[in-house]
């Protein structure tokens, strides 16, 4: 307090900021600039789509995708993450590409009245490898970067830093809303609320449960709102950050040259220079 | 530095009727001062109106004059008078910025928003830390803390800011006998440290162990104001529909069964 | 025949292996005030969901009026057993206070006349009678916690749980909640109450059943309960016995849990003839 002892002499006790914070990660590649993963991924991405034929996309989920997962040690999570979120959207495109290719001509076998075509085969594989690149690339970065070093990196480079708290509390705010729903959902089932019976009940039991998530919900940001400002997140301007991921000027430079091959690649393929 | 409330009103957006009305408040360097009473008598609104959030942020018309140190804070905008009151809030968890994934940088929060220098922050997050006897929690994760331990993680957030006085809204009111017993201590120790502290509470027993005076409220008016050890052995007490002190009670009772209180007074001090 | 019986209690939460209850034995007859102490984490609310069948066992057994609580659905056991959340905020939903209240008594399938004098009943006790059709977010906070109380009230059933019902109470409301448990007990129905608030549990309540990491430690009439011999396990537990016990234990007075008890025995000692 201003004037009184023990708390406007600072302790001066030297110390400095608990080495856990902004915990650099594990490996080298978590080391790296969430902005030099992120070009990684989209570059990754970006190739896989534009290269045409199998061994295209496949050279670069192999360089962007897996090789980096290795080298993160996380390439078990990786790969079953990756195939747990593309898989449905993988296997209804590679199914629908199978039976129902229009140029396909060459009968593999029939299933019924729908006929697999060996046609249909290969460019179910192509769409195969280009989910499974974009679905690894973006795992691979989620994986590797925490979600707030990303945002402490961009408000760095300048972003808002009331835009950067927005980023940052969004992701928190789902399991928090899910925990409250479950909550709602116990104190209404006290009351009788049939949540295992016909259709038509649990419609019903809609409003009761939704309704309180939401007022709940509303009540609660007007006073998270004002703890907020209270504690000076309406100024204006940067705000002093304790830290920031490294960046390098190797890094900056490969940046670079990703973008402009990725550039390059996109250029080529819409001029017609290389298939 | 005082800060003093003078003929102060407050009446919320769209609100038929003022829910304080003639206010009269000092606060200075270095006082506790305690404020009990009904609900909705306005001690929360007494709170906000302090912390200047009404009516800044949450609109609303108020009248009187407020002072800090003799200056008029009127047009003093939210941040900068964030950085001379702190206010707590009785939910622990509201209170939590939500992006902070340790407790050293929820601490940190205040002052990293108002831009101060990087060394500076960390000197007075490891002070506010301290104050509290929380250092231990420092790399801990403020969202899977207890109750009173994250009240307590606010309070740091709030110290952190250096403001001149702090306002609490019914800390313990949500926490477990662990947790009050927590921050009680806390306030104790910041009282005796020579905090200036606005406290309500309902836990009567509280402001006897902490406050130096005590204010009343009923019905957006002040009802009583005095030394603590008056204002909380007022026999109007019950009826402005504030708990007695537990002792206060059953002195009370002692009397209207003509006992001699003496023997009970010895006891309990003992 | 018991109302309620826990034999052998188990419940370990699968998600984080905690072992919530560890072998409670309880039984709880028809017309009984009991209160529930302990600190947070000690059991007490996973034990009394385990009343409505919101928790089912791991081990052990539930029976409710004889009858195994795993052979009924929540909505069956809402008939018997009403518990009142501690957090009215996540709970009320309708825009008007009657229809907050009319919700659980319609799950149970009641209607009409029933439902009306139900729901009159439940604000007679709860002070409501005249807000009807205010809505429930501008009553107070205090208030709305009341219209908790009330919403399960009108459910009429045979056992009465409320979690915490004084936290957060003015002086006026915890009478008012005083009040409630005296009508509702004087109806011969069963009450049971979480709190900490120990000056409330010694005066309302007959028996009181202490926690502590998910076993019941003690379990008696408040007398024996604050009685000097048990501090030291209720101060393990972080719980403070009433100031009277305190005091009376000093004069050499016995256990005197309550402030009344404590005046009666200060006037007993000073006139011993006229015992």
């Amino acid at each position: 307090m201003a004037g009184r002892s023990g708390l406007s002499e600072a302790a001066g006790s030297g110390r400095g900021i608990p080495s856990s914070l902004g915990a650099p990660g594990p490996t080298a590649y978590h080391r790296l600039n969430p902005l030099t993963k992120a070009t990684i991924a989209t570059a990754t991405a970006v190739a896989a789509v534009v290269l045409g034929g199998l061994i295209g996309p496949a050279v670069v989920v192999g360089l962007g995708v897996l090789l980096p997962g290795a080298l993160a040690g996380v390439l078990i999570r990786l790969v079953r993450t990756a195939l747990l979120f593309a898989l449905p959207l993988a296997a209804s495109a590679f199914l629908v590409n199978l039976f129902f290719f229009p140029e396909g001509r060459t009968v593999l076998f029939e299933v019924g009245p729908i006929t697999a075509t060996a046609e249909g085969l290969a460019f179910a594989l192509e769409i195969l490898a280009r989910i499974l690149a974009i679905g690894g690339a973006v795992t691979l970065f989620y994986l590797t970067t925490p979600p707030a070093t990303f945002v402490v990196d961009l408000e760095r480079r300048g972003v808002s830093p009331r835009l950067a708290f927005v980023a940052n509390a969004s992701v928190q705010t789902v399991p928090a809303l899910v925990e409250r729903a479950a909550q709602i959902t116990a104190a209404q089932r006290a009351r009788g609320l049939d949540t295992e019976g016909s259709i038509r009940k649990r419609v019903r039991g809609i409003l009761p449960i939704v309704g309180p998530v939401i007022l709940g919900s509303i009540a609660e940001v007007e006073e998270r709102t004002m703890a907020l400002e209270a504690r000076g997140f309406t100024r204006p301007g940067r705000r002093t950050l304790l830290w920031a991921p490294a960046d390098s000027g190797a890094e900056r430079a490969a940046r670079w040259v990703l973008l402009i091959a990725v550039v390059a690649l996109v250029a080529a393929r819409l001029t017609g220079v290389w298939a | 530095m005082t800060v003093r409330l003078h003929g102060v009103g407050y009446r919320y957006a769209g609100a038929e009727r003022p829910a304080l009305l003639d206010v009269e408040l000092d606060l200075g360097d270095g006082e506790v001062v305690g404020v009990a009473g009904a609900s909705e008598a306005g001690k929360t609104t007494l709170c906000l109106v302090v912390a200047g959030i009404a009516p800044r942020t949450i609109g609303g018309r108020i009248r009187g004059t407020i002072t800090i140190d003799g200056e008029r804070v009127d047009d003093w905008p939210m941040h900068r008078l964030g950085g001379r009151v702190g206010i707590g809030f009785q939910n622990p968890t509201s209170q939590l910025s939500q992006v902070a994934g340790t407790v050293f940088e929820e601490v940190a929060f205040g002052p990293m928003n108002l831009g101060i220098a990087r060394d500076e922050i960390v000197d007075r997050t490891w002070a506010a830390l301290e104050a509290l006897r929380i250092g231990a929690l420092a790399e801990r994760d403020p969202r899977r803390l207890s109750g009173g331990q994250q009240q307590l993680v606010a309070m740091a957030g709030l110290l952190a800011m250096r403001p001149a006085h702090l306002v609490l809204d019914e800390p313990t009111a949500q926490l477990d006998p662990a947790g009050t017993q927590l921050v009680a201590g806390a306030i104790e120790r910041l009282a005796a440290g020579g905090a200036s502290i606005l406290v309500t509470e309902q836990k009567t027993d509280l402001l006897a162990a902490v406050a130096d005076r005590v204010v009343v409220l009923d019905a957006g008016r002040m009802a009583l104001a005095g030394p603590t050890a008056d204002v909380l052995a007022d026999e109007r007490l019950r009826g402005l529909g504030v708990t007695e002190p537990a002792l206060v009670r059953l002195r009370r009772l002692a009397g209207e069964a003509g006992l001699d209180r003496a023997p009970m007074e010895r006891a309990a001090g003992a | 025949m018991p109302e309620l019986e826990a034999v052998d209690l188990v419940h370990v939460y699968r998600e984080s292996g905690v072992r919530a209850l560890d072998g409670v034995s309880l039984r709880i007859e028809a017309g009984e005030r009991v209160a529930i102490v302990g600190q947070n984490g000690s059991g007490k609310t996973t034990l009394v969901r385990h009343l409505n069948g919101l928790l089912r066992p791991t081990s052990g057994r539930v029976a409710i009026d004889g009858i195994d609580a795993s052979a009924l659905t929540v909505a069956q056991l809402a008939a018997r057993v009403g518990l009142v959340f501690q957090d009215p905020d996540r709970q009320i939903f309708a825009g008007t206070v009657r229809g907050e209240v009319e919700f659980g008594p319609r799950n149970l399938g009641r209607r009409g006349g029933e439902v009306r004098s139900a729901v009159q009943r439940a604000l007679e006790a709860t002070g409501l009678v005249g807000e009807e059709r205010t809505n429930p977010y501008d009553l107070g906070q205090s208030r709305r916690k009341l219209l908790a109380v009330a919403s399960v009230l009108a459910m009429d059933t045979g056992v009465l749980v409320l979690d915490e019902p004084t936290t957060g109470q003015d002086a006026r409301g915890v009478e008012r909640i005083r009040a409630v448990i005296e009508r509702v007990a004087a109806e011969g129905r069963t009450v049971i109450a979480i709190s900490h608030d120990m000056r409330f549990v010694a005066e309302g309540f007959r028996r009181v059943i202490v926690m502590r990491e998910g076993r019941v430690t003690l379990d008696g009439p408040p007398t024996e309960v604050f009685d000097a011999d048990a501090w030291e396990g209720l101060r393990a537990t972080y719980l403070e016995p009433p100031l009277a016990a305190r005091i009376g234990h000093r004069l050499g007075l016995g256990s005197t849990p309550t402030d009344g008890a404590l005046v009666d025995a200060l006037r007993r000692r000073n006139a011993p003839e006229r015992a």
